[in-house]
């Protein structure tokens, strides 16, 4: 499976001329690639490194470094639980551990229908309002159990509208 | 151009100059993992942490340019504190296996935390965090993440100087490791270096690992053969044996070593060292070999010939002059031209002899024929029977073959002998022996024995003497010195 395709080049093309120079433009078609495929696979980083004349260790240590780039295909909703101080202290404990008997699968593993993947991330920058967790590209604040009971109850039935 | 002052005294530095350098000139010696003088500033170990007047923080010194005015601080109490907190860091999940490390002796770690640290440390064995250990990385590399520091010299290395790029950190912060391509190798020319250049035991030499424990080897200068290039090296010794290669940096011709520069001491102990004479296919001794090869040159009379060799020291080049003249003959060539340069753009030169100048000193001052004269001589069969070395013998293989001429040659290794030779006489390697080799820049190198000769071997000067006895002639020759008599 080709992951730089004409039609993604064309657009690529569009985000280096942004940059002074093509190389700054790796995360963004990073970002790119993941929007359009779930994940960074290792031929995409082949790809792209090729695609921007970087050597590709360059590229599997920018993919690597961010955890925010998934190595592997993650599932329709990418849960995505703050466990930094405040939402620890707030209770992101007791939302990872829930999540993970709901779901049946640990953090870093999708659920078998492919809805879900669960993930512990680092500070998501919303301290203010912990415990929180990123679904996709949106966020859900100042959850509890029965918020996020009913989130996922959305999420099911395809009632919640997502971004991305 | 700046002053500053460093631990009391003032110096003035160009523009320009780090404060790691201007303490290095002045010979003030900050400590340092990833700062490498030959790679871009990285910063990244803090090892080299110094206090600057005015600053409300350390400085690291291979990144801070010197500033008038600068008021630096290399020894104060706060600097001591430093280097010993950044060593606890360095250290927290460096295991513990110093003792079967190979890196042990020369370790950037060990010598450190003797010197800056000698602190406790407060972080138990079993929290460490482990890594994979003994990964063959390439033909030449061994790496173990474990005992990394990630000071990316390697990282550097392999972007900056091979320019090749496989190497990268990988991960983020408790998780990163060095790492390349999966199901890719380390192969370049030069991968050698980054046993050098690690200044700990993540990167081990495959071919020196386990041979001999560092603080036993005795160190000589000598000159790399390879090539043109003429890298200045230095032969790591024990015991009569050489252990490794190492490059001797220098301004003028290298920094680095090429990987089949660091082999080249192989060819000592190789299975195919010559240490008795071959006629055709049978080992023989010297001196039967010497009597053989004598006669057939006697029988030769005019239409024998000597050819001289790149490959040989001026010395024996001389020698190879002085025979000819003993001989009579006019078929005598010193005149090599290879296409010289950096082949690659760092050290590997496009002529693969060492010493085609150094002929070219014989050809100015003992005349011959060019070598395509030498060549048409020997398709027309004027030539009956060729003395040379090996590899210069090599060069006129097909000439040698189609005319059935003779071949007498002198090798160090069966593997140089060409196909056909008649006769091969053993000489001396220029490990175990002295000569002066001139490189592609014209650059004169005396290269010193390090080791002795194996038994019954013996330098080539010497050899052609014996030769030139056994045809009744005399060189009079009583070291490779005098070979050049007449000539300086």
């Amino acid at each position: 499976m080709a992951f730089v395709t004409e039609e993604f080049r064309v657009k690529a093309e569009k985000i280096c001329a942004k940059y002074p120079k093509r190389d700054a433009a790796l995360i963004p078609l990073l970002q790119e690639l993941q929007k359009e495929s779930g994940y960074v696979a290792e031929e995409a980083m082949d790809e792209l490194a090729r695609f921007l004349d970087l050597p590709y260790s360059r590229v599997k240590a920018v993919v690597t470094f961010y955890t925010m780039f998934n190595r592997e295909p993650a599932g329709k909703y990418h849960l995505q639980v703050c466990r930094n101080i405040s939402c620890h202290m707030a209770g992101a404990p007791g939302l990872l551990a829930r999540l993970r008997s709901k779901l049946g699968i640990t953090e870093g593993e999708t659920t078998r229908d492919g809805l879900f993947t669960l993930s512990a991330v680092e500070c998501l920058g919303a301290c203010g309002a912990a415990p929180v967790m990123q679904v996709n590209d949106e966020y859900f604040e100042k959850l509890d159990e029965s918020k996020l009971d009913a989130l996922l109850e959305d999420l099911k039935h395809g009632k919640y509208p997502l971004k991305g | 151009m700046p002053k500053i002052t460093l631990d009391g005294k003032i110096l003035e530095v160009d523009k320009g100059t780090t404060v790691l350098e201007a303490a290095q000139a002045a010979g003030v010696y900050i400590p340092r993992y990833c700062y490498h003088p030959k790679l871009s500033v990285s910063g990244n170990c803090r090892m080299c942490l110094v206090e600057v007047e005015k600053s409300p923080k350390l400085l690291t010194a291979c990144s801070t340019e010197c500033a008038d005015g600068m008021v630096v601080n290399t020894a104060s109490d706060k600097v001591k504190a430093a280097r010993r907190d950044v060593l606890e860091f360095l250290l927290i999940n460096h295991p513990l296996d110093c003792p079967i490390c190979d890196q042990a002796g020369e370790c950037g770690l060990q010598d450190y935390y003797m010197e800056y640290s000698r602190a406790r440390s407060r972080f138990p064995a079993e929290d460490k965090v482990l890594r994979q250990k003994r990964r063959a990385l390439g033909p030449h590399l061994m790496l173990d993440n474990e005992r990394c520091i990630l000071c990316t010299r390697c990282v550097r290395f392999c972007s900056e100087v091979t320019k090749t790029a496989e190497l990268e950190v990988m991960e983020r912060a408790d998780h990163s490791f060095i790492d390349l391509k999966a199901g890719k190798t380390l192969d370049n020319d030069y991968s050698l270096n980054i046993a050098d250049l690690c200044p700990v035991g993540a990167w081990t030499s495959r071919d020196f690992r386990f041979k001999q424990r560092v603080w036993f080897l005795k160190k000589a200068p000598t000159v790399c053969l390879g090539c043109a290039t003429g890298c200045l090296t230095e032969a790591h010794h024990n015991e009569g044996e050489v252990y490794r290669l190492m490059p001797r940096p220098n301004a003028e011709t290298n920094t680095w070593l090429c990987d089949r520069g660091r082999m080249a001491y192989k060819s000592l102990r190789a299975g195919d060292r010559l240490v008795k004479g071959f006629i055709k296919n049978g080992l023989i001794d010297l001196e039967p070999a010497l009597r053989e090869a004598a006669t057939r040159i006697d029988e030769a009379k005019g239409a024998a010939a000597v050819l001289g060799s790149p490959w040989l020291s001026v010395e024996d080049n001389a020698a190879l002059a002085l025979l000819a003249a003993a001989m009579k003959t006019e078929n005598v060539c010193f005149d090599f031209k290879f296409e010289t340069g950096i082949k690659d753009g760092i050290l590997i030169n496009k002529d693969p002899s060492p010493n085609a100048a150094g002929a070219a000193l014989l050809k100015a001052a003992r005349g011959g024929l060019g070598l395509d004269e030498f060549r048409a001589r020997l398709n027309s069969g004027a030539i009956k029977l060729v003395i040379a070395e090996a590899r210069a013998a090599a060069l006129l293989k097909d000439e040698l073959k189609a005319s059935g001429a003779r071949l007498i040659a002198f090798a160090t290794n069966r593997g140089d002998i060409p196909a056909g030779a008649y006769a091969t006489l053993p000489y001396a390697s220029y490990f175990e022996v002295p000569g002066t080799f001139i490189n592609y820049q014209g650059r004169r190198r005396a290269v010193e024995p390090v080791v002795a000769a194996p038994a019954g071997v013996k330098p080539l000067w010497e050899v052609l003497n014996k030769l030139a006895a056994y045809s009744g002639a005399s060189l009079r020759l009583d070291s490779a010195a005098d070979a050049m008599k007449g000539m300086e």
